[in-house]
């Protein structure tokens, strides 16, 4: 099976790994991410406001592309996949607004004819995760795993985007269960914490860089405080602001030890025996950690 | 104990009108249970707390919303939509206050200021989605 893959801005500048690592995986459990020959940043935030149909062209037209692309794929189906859950969240909203008024539709569509393209409303969003968890199947991730993730603890941070707005969940909103089912399908432990969904700041890094040091400082203490050695997340923008303000706070003397951060992708590619390529995406070295348990 | 003179004339009503407008929801539908700052990640971060800030609104006291800081505190994480048990949108209701002060009164904003230095270190989301919040259109 093939999927049509939109990689979003971050894949391809400081989260460049998380596409590597996904992108392996993928090929592994056969279900392949082939990655759009054409795309635009899909506007990271959705928009509230009621009355704005200009912030709803960027997704819709990467949902039209996709659809082109879909065409030429063979063995797929009408789905466009993501990894980051900043465009998963953004794009599966507007493709359920779109779908649920024809009007905005058609007007976006207007405004699309100058590319040649035209959005039918039949495509469907999906996060990797929801792909993993519903078209592979924990059962046949386990058989392939050559090497258990023995002695890791680790903390599912699932951030906002994938849980929230319930356009867009991927999951049970109050209780999900995915990233856990996977870590112990690569034969990790599970930490039991309650900062799941706190969210880390998200956007507030540029300008209000307190209020995401307070978040970060609740989120890994908690984690820590639970046992945890290490915290998985989907989102470019989560693990960027956990792991670059523990770093910070370290160096300010707040924390005295800091937990390393990975996408959940990178804890596949080890469990499946793909060499990683480089850390150079982490700001807290994650090599001692893997190293001491034997991973790598 | 001081009390204060509440007033809905045809000012208030045209505030809370454009706000129900913008966000597209019924401000009377909340009944100030406060589950939105209850779970709200940055309820300690803010000068008027979420269910505050609609009840200021559902009296349109224009003067205390927009200088709030609060509507600028919310980060969207949209804890409270999915929680509001009056299914409002929460989180559109604080972004159409921000959506206010950027269509009529901009001059309330202060200008955000980041370094080259910064910007280069970032990720693009964070920058996409701080312009976006940060500016109208």
């Amino acid at each position: 099976m093939k999927y049509s893959y939109f990689p979003g801005c971050n894949l391809k500048t400081n989260a460049k790994e998380y596409e590597h690592t996904a992108v392996e995986v993928s090929k592994i459990l056969d279900a392949e991410l082939v990655e759009m020959p054409v795309f635009n940043c899909c506007g990271t935030v959705h928009s509230m406001v009621s009355d704005n149909t200009m912030r709803r062209v960027a997704p819709v037209r990467i949902l039209s592309r996709s659809e082109e692309h879909q065409k030429e794929l063979e063995d797929t189906k009408n789905t466009v996949v993501t990894l980051c859950s900043m465009c998963s969240s953004t794009l599966k909203v507007v493709n359920e607004e779109v779908k649920e008024d024809e009007e905005m539709l058609q007007k976006i569509n207007w405004q699309l004819e100058r590319d040649n393209l035209k959005y039918s409303g039949h495509s469907e969003v999906k996060h990797y995760l929801e792909i993993l968890r519903d078209e592979v199947g924990f059962e046949e991730i386990i058989k392939k795993v050559k090497k258990q993730l023995k002695g890791m603890k680790i903390a599912s941070y699932y951030g906002c985007m994938l849980l929230h707005p319930d356009k867009a969940k991927i999951d049970d909103s109050e209780t999900p269960t995915v990233m856990e089912s996977l870590t112990l399908a690569l034969g990790g432990e599970v930490v039991d914490w309650p900062y799941f969904k706190t969210c880390c700041g998200s956007y507030h890094v540029v300008d209000k860089e307190d209020i995401v040091n307070n978040q970060v400082l609740k989120i890994t203490e908690g984690a820590k405080k639970r046992g945890a050695n290490a915290i998985i997340t989907a989102c470019p923008l989560c693990a960027y602001n956990l792991d670059s303000q523990q770093v910070f706070l370290q160096k300010k003397g707040v924390i005295k030890e800091t937990i390393p951060v990975f996408y959940f992708t990178q804890l596949m590619a080890i469990a499946l025996g793909i060499k990683l390529k480089n850390f150079e995406d982490h700001h807290v070295d994650p090599k001692p950690l893997l190293k001491s348990l034997g991973l790598i | 104990m001081s009390f204060e003179y509440i007033k809905i004339g045809k000012e208030e009503k045209e505030f809370i009108s454009k706000i129900e407008d913008i966000s597209g929801q019924n401000l009377y539908a909340c009944y100030q249970c406060g589950k939105c700052t209850a779970g709200c990640s940055f309820s300690n971060q803010m000068d008027l707390t979420v269910n505050q800030v609609i009840h200021r609104l559902q009296l349109g006291q224009k003067e205390k919303v927009l200088s709030a800081k609060s509507p600028w505190v919310c980060a969207s994480c949209l804890t409270c939509t999915v929680r509001c048990p009056r299914d409002i949108d929460v989180a559109a209701i604080m972004e159409s206050v921000r959506e206010y002060i950027l269509r009529y009164e901009p001059e309330r904003i202060e200008r955000m200021k980041v370094t080259e230095e910064k910007a280069k270190k970032l990720p693009n989301i964070a920058l996409v989605g701080s312009f976006r919040k940060n500016t109208e259109l």
